[in-house]
């Protein structure tokens, strides 16, 4: 019998919707914790072993403080594995929307205005790879637990994980779904990474890029697709920013008009000077 | 082959006796579009449609499908989902691609699971009259002559109904008194000149004469470049041609870690995964190889393996695509014609 690989699973900022989607699966649940042994879990048991080593972390949720980057780097150290799972984790999610715009501290003060924050060191929000080596990537808004048994079996086994690559469309194809984008509604499905079984489409619904870009996105074409069916610019992007987070500044921010910021110019903790950083709109594109 | 005469009145009423045989499927309206579903109602039949969504291939190689369960110590074939059925409302083009299928799973190397699915389907034709999108008189896929168990061919108040198999006429046989054999001189009439209405309503013809030549001299022609930057890769059209066959295999493993499912799903050669070797070399890292790929499959290798081009012209990549490149699109770039997309 193989040693049973030991597994932590951790969250950091994020709504938990991934941790959530595996404590949801409720008839798969005592396979999952006969498969590994679970050393830390924090919606599961209050019993939690966070000082040892670890076979595979499973790590959820974006890294939003100075406090939550000190703790991936020593989740790192002391596991073999990483594996982001869901977007924030694997682009930054949601909150990481307007990355690479420069503005954070601008819009930090817009909500919080002159708070002095006394427990935590806010600062953008960034996926994991901006602070450690990940080794997978799980995307998903929430994540698919089919996916998420497959890398567990797999790692699980000593074995490489291997995902889906297909965009969203190859499994609306299956479905047979009518093809929303030629029905003129704003669809992500040829650009986004599939694997969630077209879950949007199959109820009428306009792919909306939760699960971040596939490999081969060809973004250029997509966007002078919805264009010529009368999509303003704007719209486009701030669709494919809204889940893209990192992904799409790195990979498309010249296209979608993003400055291309390196981890220490994008990276800023709160300044207690409040000195105004310059405002880089003039960068953005579609202000028609 | 036998030609019977069935009234357009009684085809509902025989259609019913054809689920004595097996499960009934033919196309239904899904939004603007058709599919293939079980038809438990048959005047759900959609008589109308043209091209469904995807195309039978879906009975004979599913989308995804497990090819067995294995155990630590053995293995059990899963053919559960194998039932006993009848496709009703099959275009001529769509029995091509059948019959493309057949050469490729059931001759040199018969693939089990394919052959288990056809042998327990009932291939049931139906004429149909072309849209703007369908080329299969260019393909010489727009009448079918075999292949089929029943073919069902307008005829003015009734249906010329072919027997195209001993299965065939098995299935006559379930409600035999729907059918004459009394065909009229005026018959044959009425049949040629519904033959010329319909080989008249063809807007895209093309002459794919020589086309592996045309091909190979186009071998680095920009075209291939121009496709490329719009194409998304997408995958959609291998997902909807009929002749498209290429699938990837994946062991799942259960959470137990000693079972689990080998599965089979469709692949796309517009994947960019799809020629990846071990030690990470890719024969066709740039999407216009990769398209360039597909339409040497349709047009050049097929034709000189087979004689014929594994393109049924049933219009599905031209309805398909998001950025219009499409067999027509392709055909018209290499033969100098003016491209529209």
């Amino acid at each position: 019998m193989v040693k049973k690989p030991k597994v932590g699973f951790y969250s950091f900022s994020g709504c938990e919707g991934d941790l959530l989607t595996i404590i949801h699966c409720e008839d798969e649940l005592l396979d999952i914790f006969g498969a590994v042994d679970v050393r830390s879990f924090r919606m599961a048991s209050s019993e939690r072993h966070d000082d040892e080593s670890l076979d595979v972390a499973f790590v959820e949720g974006s890294i939003t403080t100075k406090q939550q980057s000190e703790k991936i780097k020593k989740i790192r150290e002391r596991s073999s594995v990483i594996v982001a799972i869901g977007s924030c984790a694997c682009y930054g999610g949601p909150q990481s929307a307007r990355l690479g715009y420069d503005d954070w501290e601008e819009r930090f003060k817009k909500v919080y205005a002159g708070a002095r924050l006394t427990i935590v060191k806010p600062q953008e929000s960034q996926p994991l790879d901006e602070y450690i080596k990940v080794d997978y990537y799980i995307p998903g808004c929430p994540m698919d637990k089919h996916q998420f048994f497959y890398a567990l079996t797999r790692l699980a086994k000593g074995m490489p994980v291997e995902l889906s690559r297909f965009p969203v469309c190859a499994e609306c194809k299956w479905n047979e779904n009518e093809c929303l984008l030629l029905k003129g509604q704003l669809c992500l499905g040829p650009v986004t990474a599939g694997g969630c079984n077209s879950r949007c489409p199959n109820y009428g619904l306009p792919c909306i890029g939760c699960w971040g870009p596939t490999d081969e996105a060809n973004v250029a074409s997509e966007i002078n697709l919805l264009k010529e069916r009368n999509f303003r610019e704007q719209e486009i992007v701030n669709k494919l920013r809204l889940f893209g987070g990192s992904s799409m500044v790195k990979r498309f921010g010249e296209l979608l008009g993003i400055k291309k910021t390196s981890h220490a110019s994008s990276v800023k903790t709160i300044s207690r000077s409040g000195k105004k950083p310059a405002a880089s709109k003039s960068s953005t594109t579609g202000n028609k | 082959m036998k030609a019977l005469k069935l009234k357009r009145e009684d085809l509902y009423t025989y259609l019913e006796s054809l689920k004595s045989y097996g499960e009934l499927w033919g196309p239904v309206p899904k939004g603007d579009k058709y599919v293939y579903a079980r038809l438990t109602n048959v005047r759900d039949v959609a008589l109308e449609a043209l091209r469904t969504i995807i195309p039978p291939k879906k009975f004979f190689v599913p989308p995804r499908f497990n090819m067995f369960r294995y155990f630590d110590d053995h293995y059990e074939e899963a053919f559960d989902d194998v039932k006993r059925r009848v496709l009703f409302g099959l275009h001529p083009c769509d029995i091509h691609g059948i019959l493309i299928l057949d050469e490729l799973f059931l001759e040199r190397f018969p693939d089990p699971y394919y052959k288990r699915r056809r042998e327990a389907t009932a291939l049931l034709g139906l004429s149909c009259v072309p849209d703007d999108k369908c080329m299969a008189r260019s393909t010489n896929t727009h009448a079918v002559e075999g292949g089929f168990d029943l073919a069902f061919n307008e005829l003015g108040d009734n249906y010329l109904v072919w027997v195209g198999s001993s299965l065939g006429d098995d299935l006559v046989r379930l409600n035999i008194d729907l059918f004459s054999e009394e065909i009229e001189p005026s018959d044959l009439k009425t049949y040629l000149a519904w033959r010329r209405k319909r080989d008249s309503r063809y807007k895209l013809t093309f002459d794919l004469t020589g086309m592996p030549d045309i091909m190979e001299l186009s071998w680095d022609a920009p075209l291939w470049q121009e496709l490329a930057e719009k194409c998304l890769a997408c995958g959609s059209c291998s997902m909807v041609c009929p002749t498209c066959n290429c699938f990837n295999v994946r062991d799942l493993s259960d959470l137990t870690l000693s079972s689990g499912v080998r599965q089979r799903h469709w692949d796309s050669c517009m994947n960019k995964e799809y020629a990846l070797v071990a030690g990470g070399h890719n024969f066709r890292e740039a999407r216009a190889e990769r398209l360039k790929l597909w339409y040497t499959h349709k047009l050049k290798a097929f034709i000189t393996e087979y004689g014929k081009p594994s393109c049924v012209g049933c219009g599905r990549c031209i309805d398909t695509c998001p950025v219009d490149i499409n067999v027509a699109e392709v055909i018209r770039g290499l033969t100098g014609q003016k491209v529209t997309l």
